[in-house]
């Protein structure tokens, strides 16, 4: 019991990881349908972001999350402005290569210019371990929970109270409308990408201090798990890619609780098979028929 | 079968025979070195690779991103068996192997998945191709992660392109056919086609077990040419830059398919001077010819000698 | 005459909705019988039960003395029904040879080994394809744009597209879903002779749903009407038209053929 409650506490704060990743992923495929293959880097940026901070202005962790949050956000947003507006109106296989093509140029072009090796996260908080009916809870575990969850609800807020919010959901089901009613899809798109890769930069801050290393091509995993939590939670609702994230994250520390670590990759995929089949648009997806 | 159809036959034949004499020629004069036929050999697997993967992208409209565990399988089935018996045969009869075991793995996976679609089925396929991989990181018979080595050099460029040629004569055979018909109408409209009595599950699992045992021959060949194989040969990112080669050369287009795993494994070969550069360049490349390019090099045009004579005889009338 | 096609007490029930509710009719061999009725009467939802889109939640259909429920589209169409569709669903970036080739996908057999190796038995198969499709690219007077993408063709030659590939099914039956929508007069008299010609010269039973009142009361031999899912009337296009409570529900007081 003891170690359950031990991993399933373990199993949530990565899973926070996964689920802030896969909000990203969401808002953006909700609104223009392309799996921003990107999304995992832009996480890494922010992982950088804060490294660099945090070891030349000594600033302290609130200052690197927000700071990273919002070099992330205008990072999306000016990578959709230069890579993808251009394709708007191509098939979106054209826009997902272009996708693949910026997540090979953030990655490469960062161990370009800073080197490929991983390099180690300063510590902007001390860890303290603290022992809360036998289980061992650290600070840093706390935080990652906390922040991701108030994230969260901001988002939820943003999406649901702000006029930006119900622009955003207009354009999600259908922008041709949306436009005709005032919306300029644009402006939406640009903060859709501006609020999801600021949600990414804050993950690859919180991850940073977790784990404490961070390396060009720590986005490309996480990236791919996220999206998979993603569809799971059903692509394009926002609590779907929460709930998939959480599950994600327990699901591969359960896998390693029980000693398959090596499957613990295997045993996510098998998973998403599985509810893709099962529910083919994923647990919280709308199900759209084609009518004929 | 017609006059026409026998010219048009005999053209591509003389085609594949002038491509197999000039490169004898080039390595016989010392132009092609083993750096260059080490890049011939990457771009006849590719084009293997990668017309397969178009005829279940172009052809079927089934968005898969798993191509790299069936060439894991092709890979490791000639792998394990030329190791203990490491002839020629013993070549022909693992390929052969290779291609039942990836039929087999392409049904289980289609039946199932081949009813989501679009992005939903690239993420499963891709799924299941990392479920292979991972499996092959943990048997013992693959040696793990630690992958295999020191396989029996079995094949060589020739051999290679005499691969590249059947396979994909064999595929485009099927694409200008009958089944090749039925596939693109359910990409067209698969509502429609089942109304005209084509089995939209039946098709598309033909289209994905056809890539998947092409794919399974160009693993076997690698195999053998690359003597050294490990699970993370076959990781997403191989998947991905097969699925770049498709896009990259024109959805549909086989003609394409060859231009852009032509141009692409040239410009790997000539950026390895840049290190690191390289493949921030190569990014860059994609991008560009992505935003000013979007439907791919050539999108649907296909190469056709019968055109070509029906041209050439129009004008000189 | 016997029947080729029977409906009997077919209901259709979506969420608490009857879209289509307890409906029996019948068609017999060579007839064109038409289905009429306003908008969200359920007409569609009935030719989607007939071509197993969509199975009815009770009742009985069946097809020259086969049951169709339970059975997958691309089965239906091989029992001998084929159908158009409401919104033009051709195969766009297929030539229009193609689009009527790919609907003999199962009207003839190539197997895999002659296809991939180019054996006799594929020029066979392929030739008498071949010549097929031209008989019926002539008789639809489609020649000239045979070799053109589908998709690129001007919306009346898209339908008359449509409908030969209908028929390139070989089918014994053709469900035409409003064929007439958005056609200019002209057209529609062209429309008018097409369906004609696939009763005499193909020997096909037409079913019909079309909201053209000229041109169903021309052609129909039959009318059945349906309301809110129910079936309010049937008879020929004469009856039809005395009918009050038809005219009441839908024909209004104007329409008079």
């Amino acid at each position: 019991m003891h170690t359950f409650f031990q991993q399933t506490l373990n199993g949530l704060s990565l899973g926070s990881i996964y689920a802030l990743l896969a909000l990203g992923y969401t808002m953006v495929y909700g609104i223009i349908k392309l799996i921003n293959f990107a999304h995992g880097d832009v996480y890494m940026l922010g992982a950088f972001w804060g490294y660099y901070v945090i070891n030349t202005y000594h600033v302290n962790f609130l200052v690197a999350l927000v700071s990273a949050m919002v070099v992330t956000a205008l990072a999306g947003m000016l990578i959709e402005y230069l890579a993808y507006r251009p394709l708007r109106n191509s098939p979106r296989i054209t826009a997902l290569i272009t996708a693949i093509g910026v997540s090979y140029f953030l990655e490469n072009g960062m161990s370009f210019l800073f080197g490929a090796n991983t390099r180690n996260f300063p510590q902007a908080i001390t860890q303290h371990n603290y022992d809360v009916f036998g289980i061992t809870v650290s600070n840093i575990q706390i935080l990652i929970l906390v922040t991701s969850l108030v994230l969260m609800v901001l988002l939820q807020l943003i999406i649901q109270k702000t006029k930006m919010g119900t622009a955003m959901r207009a354009v999600a089901v259908d922008p041709e409308a949306a436009a005709l009613v005032g919306i300029n899809p644009d402006h939406v798109i640009s903060f859709t990408f501006g609020l999801g890769s600021a949600l990414a930069g804050a993950g690859g801050v919180l991850i940073g201090l977790y784990y404490n290393s961070i390396d060009p091509l720590m986005g490309m995993t996480p990236g791919i798990k996220a999206f998979v939590a993603a569809v799971v939670g059903g692509i394009g609702s926002i609590p779907g890619a929460a709930i998939g994230g959480f599950l994600i994250g327990l699901l591969e520390t359960a896998t390693q609780a029980v000693g398959l670590s090596a499957y613990k990759d295997a045993a996510v995929y098998v998973v998403l098979i599985v509810i893709l089949v099962l529910l083919p648009t994923g647990l919280l997806g709308k199900n759209v028929k084609e009518k004929v | 079968m017609t006059k026409a159809k026998v010219k048009v036959a005999a053209a591509w034949f003389a085609l594949m025979l002038a491509g197999f004499i000039l490169i004898n020629v080039l390595v016989v004069v010392g132009v092609v070195d083993t750096f260059i036929e080490n890049m011939l050999v990457t771009i006849g697997i590719n084009i293997i690779l990668a017309t397969g993967l178009n005829i279940i992208i172009g052809f079927s409209g089934q968005f898969s991103l798993g191509h790299a565990g069936f060439m894991a399988i092709g890979a490791y089935a000639t792998a394990i068996i030329t190791s203990s018996l490491p002839t020629v045969l013993g070549f022909y009869v693992s390929m052969l192997v290779g291609i039942v075991i990836s039929v087999i793995v392409a049904i289980i996976i289609g039946i199932p998945t081949l009813r989501l679609r679009g992005d939903y089925l690239a993420i499963a396929t891709m799924g299941a191709a990392e479920i292979i991989r991972v499996v092959i990181n943990n048997l013992k018979i693959t040696n793990g992660a630690a992958g295999m080595y020191n396989i029996p050099p079995l094949a060589g460029w020739p051999t290679v392109y005499v691969m590249v040629c059947l396979t994909t004569i064999m595929l485009c055979n099927f694409a200008h056919s009958r089944s090749g018909r039925a596939v693109q109408a359910i990409r067209e409209d698969e509502i429609a086609a089942e109304a005209v009595g084509i089995a939209p599950t039946k098709w598309k699992l033909a289209a994905f077990v056809l890539g998947a045992s092409t794919a399974a021959i160009a693993g076997s060949l690698h195999a053998v040419y690359i003597q050294t194989i490990t699970p993370t040969d076959f990781g997403i990112m191989n998947s991905v830059s097969l699925l770049i080669i498709v896009v990259l050369g024109g959805v549909g287009s086989m003609t394409g398919t060859f231009i852009a795993a032509i141009v692409l494994g040239v410009l790997d070969t000539v950026l390895q001077s840049f290190g690191t550069l390289r493949m921030v360049i190569y990014a860059l490349a994609l991008i560009l010819i992505m935003v000013f390019k979007p439907s791919g090099l050539l999108g649907r045009y296909e190469w056709s000698f019968a055109r070509f004579f029906t041209k050439k005889e129009a004008s000189h009338e | 005459m016997s029947d080729l096609l029977t409906v009997s007490h077919v209901t259709k029930r979506f969420g608490g909705l009857d879209a289509v509710s307890d409906v029996s009719l019948h068609v017999a061999k060579g007839e064109i019988v038409a289905l009429i009725g306003p908008n969200g009467a359920g007409k569609t939802t009935l030719f989607n039960m007939l071509t197993g889109v969509i199975q009815p939640t009770s009742g009985e259909i069946t097809f020259a003395g086969t049951a169709v429920p339970g059975k997958k589209p691309a089965t239906v169409a091989k029992l001998g029904i084929a159908r158009t569709f409401q919104n033009i669903r051709l195969f766009a970036q297929l030539s229009v040879r193609d689009n009527l080739q790919a609907a003999m996908t199962h009207r003839y057999v190539e197997h895999f080994v002659p296809i991939v190796l180019r054996l006799p038995s594929f020029y066979r198969q392929e030739q008498v394809a071949t010549e097929w499709t031209d008989q019926l690219l002539t008789a639809f007077d489609l020649t000239d744009v045979a070799d053109m993408d589908a998709g690129n063709l001007p919306y009346g030659t898209q339908r008359r597209v449509e409908i030969a590939r209908a028929v390139a099914t070989a089918p014994e039956m053709i469900f035409l879903d409003e064929p007439a929508a958005g056609m200019n007069p002209e057209e529609t008299a062209a429309l008018r002779t097409l369906i004609q010609r696939l009763q005499s010269e193909f020997h096909l039973t037409v079913g019909l749903i079309e909201h053209d009142m000229t041109l169903v009361m021309s052609l129909a031999e039959r009318i059945y009407v349906l309301d809110h899912g129910k079936l309010i009337g049937s008879g020929t296009p004469a009856e039809i038209q005395q009918d009050s409570a038809v005219v009441a529900a839908y024909l209004g007081g104007g329409v008079h053929a």
